[in-house]
């Protein structure tokens, strides 16, 4: 099957920001994608004047903290760097005697790349900041903070929007909806950048092979 | 395939209006909405969006939804209260409505050509399968375009504000003007393609709402009669028991609490002395106005110390629970509000604000009272005139004939000013007459919810002024120790001194007393109260007062401009604390 990928927006970020950002951006994702009997959840960021939705299922709602927490741990680890946070989607595919000789198989169909910048903010007494300017650090930090989040939220809506058409206008590889109950209708999983960078390429390695030949959904 | 279509019609345009239209689910925490709804219906659950009750204009769609092939077109319009009201006379005044399309929705099937349905299941389950898509990416869209900030202003509970958002649904639609056209941004959702016919949304929508202002409907607000002399008849009403009616004021539940407001809120215009309840009335009057001007709560914050002053005249009365001849007015207030202050405001409801004239009984009496209106006015006059056209009218009416003279025609008419007060608050001011504490009447326009326990103590204090002003011998000098300033915070009692019955305020909850306490405050800081100025000094003038005080002149009585000076600090304290809400600090000096 066509296994449509995109690649939203790189978003800056800071570190009390992460959570909100990718809850956001998560969410909205799985709700289009979920496709079973939804009860829609307005959820109003706190820091940003945005409103998504959720899909209500609160396992849903476990499975994407606990990824973020996780997320946010690897970031503690791993300052200043950029990450992508992939979430997938996939079919399960019972597949006799490939040469994977692997009887489950995860057809992916769909990855979604968030591309985070964490920006680590200095401390207001260290030197190496962007606006390092000494004397007037606490002021030129609230100032471009509120420059920064002001430009983060446009990017975050524009990433919503992103979402929204790349949803829109790719619906044909969407698998049919499998006959389960409840909100989630596709098997989805969310990965996180592995703690060592050639790792996290050797992920990505080995996701393209799991994805297997794109066919065409019939 | 017929069904689907008329189906996504219908989900479309219910996922349009319940995000656009406040009115459809009025006081409705979207949560709740949600939430409550455990068992979706089973027409809910087409395209597995469960979105809660249906509102009825979706019923009607296939009435006039003859032809499913033809576009249905749903504007958005913001209909904007025009400038003028905010003048004076908004009741009066035809407002002029501006009405904007903010967002246009074209949900259409497009089907060129008439095909056989093709009954194939497969075939459809892959449409319904990307129209829920579709559903959902334009559920999300909602809440991102701009729009949509509006709405969920306008349909948080708390205010009412001079826009409305309302829908027309059609099957063709007037193209944009030019100038229109370049306002508007468009998106189109990306088809869903079926063998016969497509599906297709787009929306052009207004790039920015910033041309509107949202404002809470202030304009609205109640003027506050500075002249209102609380009705002659006032006495039972300054009572108390009003009081007790203006805590409940105080609750201005948004919407349609303007109602409760306005019971206190009458009282503004029975500014005078007593804050006797003639206020009530002229709050009622005040209220009157906004509660249909808005329909969330009557007064709103009310921006101008005018209000404050109110506040505060009506706390003088609030603390004068010794006025016992205030308790007289609840027998007037009787007619119209029931004793209980939830009874009140249902009477005092703005509907009745407005008609409500009979309920005060005009004629204040109260010499004082219009003293006490007159020298108010000069302080309220202005800030408050204008806001209360109405009023005032008769509050310069009320000025002449009120005059200092204990004599004081009640002329002044808190009748007049009450009118609006529909509460029957304006009856207290016959005490009132006295002191011409009208003023107590008009600072029941007041506040804000947040002022609005203020208010009514406004009232009741304005109450409690008139009665001292009506009862010389009772209230000696209610206000004229300064003592009362006790804890203005709490009761406004300060207001009198002697009587001051800040303790026996009967204000049952902190707020009202310092709601009290800032309009005596605020009447004790007017300025031209000039007799007891130095009662004004003492006064504590904790809540800063504006320069709205009455002015100290023209106090007959040193007892009046006690009083006066008390309801002036106790608006200006409430106004003061309106104007720190929204962020303004007024600080006011003691003109005294």
């Amino acid at each position: 099957m066509n296994c449509e990928v995109c690649n939203l927006k790189e978003l800056e970020v800071e570190h009390y920001e992460i959570r909100e950002v990718l809850r956001c951006v998560l969410h909205t994702i799985i709700f289009h994608r979920a496709l079973g009997l939804v009860r829609p959840k307005e959820i109003d960021l706190e820091l940003f004047e945005i409103t998504y939705v959720q899909c209500g299922d609160p396992e849903v709602e476990k499975k994407i903290e606990e990824k973020i927490e996780q997320f946010i741990g690897w970031v503690e680890k791993h300052p200043n760097k950029k990450s992508q946070i992939c979430l997938s989607f996939y079919e399960v595919k019972n597949k006799h005697g490939s040469w994977f000789s692997k009887q489950i198989e995860q057809l992916h169909w769909e990855h979604w790349y968030i591309n985070l910048n964490v920006a680590q903010q200095p401390k207001v007494q260290s030197v190496k900041s962007h606006n390092s300017k000494v004397v007037d650090t606490g002021e030129n930090n609230l100032e471009d903070r509120s420059i920064r989040r002001a430009a983060l939220e446009a990017s975050l809506r524009d990433v919503l929007f992103q979402i929204i058409r790349f949803v829109n206008d790719k619906k044909e590889h969407v698998p049919p909806i499998p006959n389960r109950e409840g909100v989630i209708s596709f098997p989805y999983e969310i990965i996180l950048p592995s703690s060592s960078d050639s790792a996290f390429g050797m992920d990505m390695i080995k996701r393209m092979l799991q994805t297997g030949h794109p066919t065409m959904l019939s | 395939m017929d069904q689907i279509v008329s189906q996504f019609l219908l989900k479309s345009l219910h996922i349009i209006l319940d995000s656009r239209i406040p009115s459809l689910h009025p006081n409705d925490q979207r949560s709740d909405r949600r939430t409550s709804v455990s068992r979706a219906r089973k027409n809910d659950k087409w395209f597995n969006l469960v979105l809660g009750d249906r509102p009825a204009a979706l019923e009607n769609l296939n009435f006039w939804h003859r032809n499913l092939m033809d576009p249905m077109i749903i504007d958005i319009i913001l209909v904007h209260e025009g400038p003028n009201s905010s003048s004076v006379d908004a009741y009066s005044a035809i407002k002029a409505s501006v009405e904007t399309v903010i967002e246009r929705w074209v949900v259409h099937y497009e089907s060129p050509r008439v095909t056989p349905n093709i009954n194939d299941s497969s075939l459809h389950k892959k449409i319904y399968k990307k129209l829920i898509v579709l559903l959902r990416s334009l559920y999300s869209q909602m809440r991102l375009l701009p729009a949509y900030r509006t709405f969920r202003q306008l349909s948080s509970s708390s205010q009412t504000y001079n826009v409305n958002l309302i829908y027309k649904v059609s099957t063709f639609c007037n193209p944009f003007s030019r100038a229109e056209g370049e306002m508007m941004k468009e998106y189109t959702f990306a088809p869903v393609e079926t063998s016969s016919g497509r599906f297709s949304v787009a929306v052009s929508y207004r790039k920015t709402l910033s041309d509107f202002n949202l404002e809470p409907a202030t304009s609205m607000i109640p003027r506050i009669i500075t002249d209102y002399v609380g009705s002659p008849a006032t006495d039972p009403l300054r009572s108390f028991p009003s009081f007790g009616k203006g805590v409940q004021a105080t609750s201005f539940p948004s919407s349609g609490v303007g109602q409760p407001s306005s019971a206190p809120f009458q009282r503004p215009h029975s500014w005078t002395s007593g804050f006797h309840r003639p206020a009530p009335f002229s709050q009622g009057h005040s209220l009157g106005g906004s509660p249909p001007t808005y329909g969330a709560y009557g007064s709103p914050s009310p921006p101008t110390d005018m209000y404050s002053q109110r506040a505060q005249s009506y706390r003088s009365p609030s603390q004068r629970v010794n006025s016992y001849e205030e308790y007289q007015l609840s027998p007037p207030f009787s007619p119209s509000p029931s004793p209980s202050p939830p009874a009140y405001f249902s009477s005092g409801s703005v509907g009745r604000n407005r008609g409500r004239s009979e309920t005060a009984p005009m004629t204040i009496p109260h010499p004082t009272a219009s003293g006490n209106a007159r020298y108010l006015s000069p302080n309220f006059s202005d800030p408050n005139r204008h806001s209360l056209p109405p009023l005032s009218p008769r509050h310069t009416r009320l000025d002449p004939s009120s005059q200092e003279s204990p004599s004081g025609h009640r002329s002044f008419r808190r009748p007049e000013s009450l009118r609006s007060g529909e509460l029957h608050y304006h009856y207290v001011n016959q005490k009132v007459t006295r002191d011409g504490r009208d003023d107590s009447g008009r600072f029941s326009g007041l506040l804000s919810s947040s002022g609005s326990p203020r208010i009514g103590f406004s009232q009741s204090s304005s109450r409690l002024s008139f009665q001292d002003d009506l009862d010389d011998g009772d209230f000696s000098c209610p206000f004229d120790v300064d003592d009362v300033d006790p804890p203005a915070s709490n009761t406004g009692d300060g207001r009198e001194g002697s009587e001051s019955t800040s303790s026996s305020l009967p204000m049952g909850t902190k707020s009202q007393g310092a709601a009290v306490g800032m309009l005596v405050q605020m009447l004790r800081a007017a300025p031209p109260l000039q007799q007891d100025a130095s009662c004004y000094s003492t006064q504590s003038l904790n809540t800063e007062q504006e320069g709205a005080v009455a002015t100290a002149s023209g106090f007959f009585m040193p007892r009046k401009t006690t009083d006066a000076l008390e309801e002036l600090r106790s608006y200006r304290e409430m106004k003061n604390i309106l104007l720190s809400k929204s962020g303004a600090r007024v600080i006011t000096k003691e003109e005294a």
